[in-house]
């Protein structure tokens, strides 16, 4: 039964760290919570949903598809909203995205309508390990997850594009002192955080349904993941997206299943509490 | 003489009120000019609007041929222009390696070889791979300085680069400068130590309150009595 829980927590908190990865590469470079994280997942989802149902493509190739749009996607919003508030502080950055996810949520359900919908994908009978039963699913998830981490890892940690974005993240007028351009550098990171959630929407539309609210229930796991390993973090992001996928499922087995996303809620207030800094963060210097 | 860095004029400043007032002044290749003053008189103000961290008001930015006035801080760092802060100089979380390829990645004037600029720093080689958070003041202070280098700039600014550090450490960043100096680069150079600023500038301004109250040779301002006296604190 543990072992069991272990398993779906960490196909549960794998899935929650691609967009919390992403929310963190934001917060990163641009110093907002990007709210939108959650519609932007509603998009990605009904975007591999378009190409996959409604064009018949294969849903390996209508994600890959769908995760290019939802990258294309963000960068146009940057564009489009938050380079037209220069110097706005973090909270109207954090309201503006309110006002994005708003619009994309209502412009799938303009589209698809309110109803759950699902992609096209054979029942295949779950596998058993043991004590262990794990499903087709999940070891899609965890695979797809695990791969785009360790590219993103490589990407972070191997690349001039990667080193920029930790460097503009780190102390943009030194970045900007070195000849890394700023702007570049965040239309990068809206792409690879479009990138990101697009494909974490297709994934949980995969385990579990494709719906509009896919991605607002998704919302307060993401940000305490993030925030649980210190926000601007991503090795953080996905430790704490893990770690909270572990404590939800290991929740499930104490209180009944609908105080799930109350577990990601605690999770979050306590940490902002007692180590606002999170896991991995540092605390700043007080003068 | 080559001029590598000319300001005419300029004024800057937070929201509406101005920090640097009609401040000009001039770098030729081969030489360092000190900025020199009390706290508070807007040298870090002037050397961060020289880099385009800090928008002008008013005057203009010429680097080489080229009027940078427009330009934001990473175009101006394309054009020549090197600058080391005097605090938060390194990427603190990534690697001594890490810090010194950023130098070179974004700017193709810079040397990818940086052997030359090592031998400069040979405390440097043993640490590549450690985080620049972890490395001493003194270590720091070195690498900032190798990074702009690396850059191959026609100017460097340097914004207080002694503070705090130890008298060897001192020592080092002044023979290093003498020495990048005579090799050809202009050297704009912030000092609160205003003995050791005069002893390798050859010009030197002195500002208060915003704007340049006295200008002149480094001979010259350090034998001028009431300069010393008022604002350089009677250093001898």
């Amino acid at each position: 039964m543990l072992s069991q829980t272990l398993v779906n927590g960490i196909a549960t908190g794998l899935v929650t760290a691609l967009p919390a990865l992403a929310l963190t590469l934001v917060f990163g470079v641009m110093r907002f919570a990007n709210f939108a994280i959650g519609a932007t997942l509603t998009f990605g989802a009904y975007a591999a949903y378009y190409f996959n149902v409604g064009l018949g493509l294969p849903l390996f190739v209508s994600a890959v598809i769908s995760a290019a749009i939802t990258a294309a996607l963000c960068v146009l919003v940057n564009r489009l909203v938050y380079q037209n508030l220069p110097g706005a502080s973090g909270i109207t950055l954090l309201v503006a995205s309110m006002g994005v996810a708003f619009l994309l949520e209502n412009f799938v359900r303009f589209i698809y309508g309110n109803s759950v919908r699902g992609y096209q994908i054979q029942a295949v009978r779950p596998w058993r390990l043991l004590d262990l039963r794990i499903s087709q699913e999940q070891i899609v998830n965890i695979a797809v997850a695990l791969g785009c981490l360790a590219l993103i890892w490589l990407l972070l940690y191997r690349t001039s594009m990667g080193r920029a974005m930790r460097a503009v993240a780190d102390n943009p007028s030194l970045a900007a002192a070195r000849g890394i351009r700023p702007a570049r550098v965040i239309s990068g990171t809206f792409a690879l955080s479009g990138a990101l959630t697009g494909l974490a929407g297709v994934l949980i539309g995969v385990d579990g349904a494709v719906e509009p609210l896919s991605g607002y229930n998704y919302i307060i796991p993401v940000f305490a993941a993030a925030i649980l390993g210190g926000i601007g973090d991503p090795v953080g992001a996905v430790v704490g997206a893990l770690v909270l996928g572990v404590v939800e499922e290991m929740s499930s087995l104490v209180l009944p299943s609908t105080y799930r996303s109350g577990i990601a809620f605690v999770v979050m207030a306590v940490v902002l509490m007692v180590r606002p800094w999170g896991l991995f963060g540092t605390e700043p210097i007080k003068k | 003489m080559t001029t590598v860095l000319r300001a005419e004029t300029i004024a800057a400043g937070y929201n509406a009120s101005r920090i640097v007032d009609g401040v000009s002044l001039t770098v030729n290749a081969g030489e360092v000019v000190a900025v020199l003053g009390p706290n508070g008189s807007g040298k870090s103000t002037l050397i961060k609007t020289i880099a385009g961290l800090i928008p002008l008001s008013a005057g203009t930015v010429t680097i080489g041929a080229e009027d940078v006035s427009g330009l934001d801080a990473s175009a101006r760092a394309l054009a020549g222009l090197a600058y080391v802060p005097q605090e938060h100089n390194v990427f603190r979380e990534m690697t001594v390696w890490e810090n010194l390829a950023l130098a070179y990645e974004f700017l193709p004037r810079a040397r990818a070889d940086s052997t030359e600029v090592m031998a400069l720093f040979p405390v440097l080689n043993d640490r590549l791979a450690v985080k620049a958070g972890r490395l001493s003041g003194g270590e720091r202070q070195m690498l900032a300085f190798a990074c702009a280098l690396i850059a191959r700039p026609k100017v460097l600014l340097l914004d207080e680069p002694s503070a705090g550090l130890s008298p060897r450490y001192v020592e080092e960043i002044v023979a290093t400068i003498q020495q990048v100096s005579a090799s050809g680069l202009g050297v704009l150079l912030i000092e609160q130590n205003a003995a050791a600023a005069l002893k390798i500038a050859s010009k030197a301004i002195v500002l208060v309150a915003g704007q340049v109250r006295h200008a002149g040779s480094a001979d010259e301002i350090a034998r001028d009595e009431s300069v010393r006296k008022l604002y350089l604190g009677g250093e001898d």
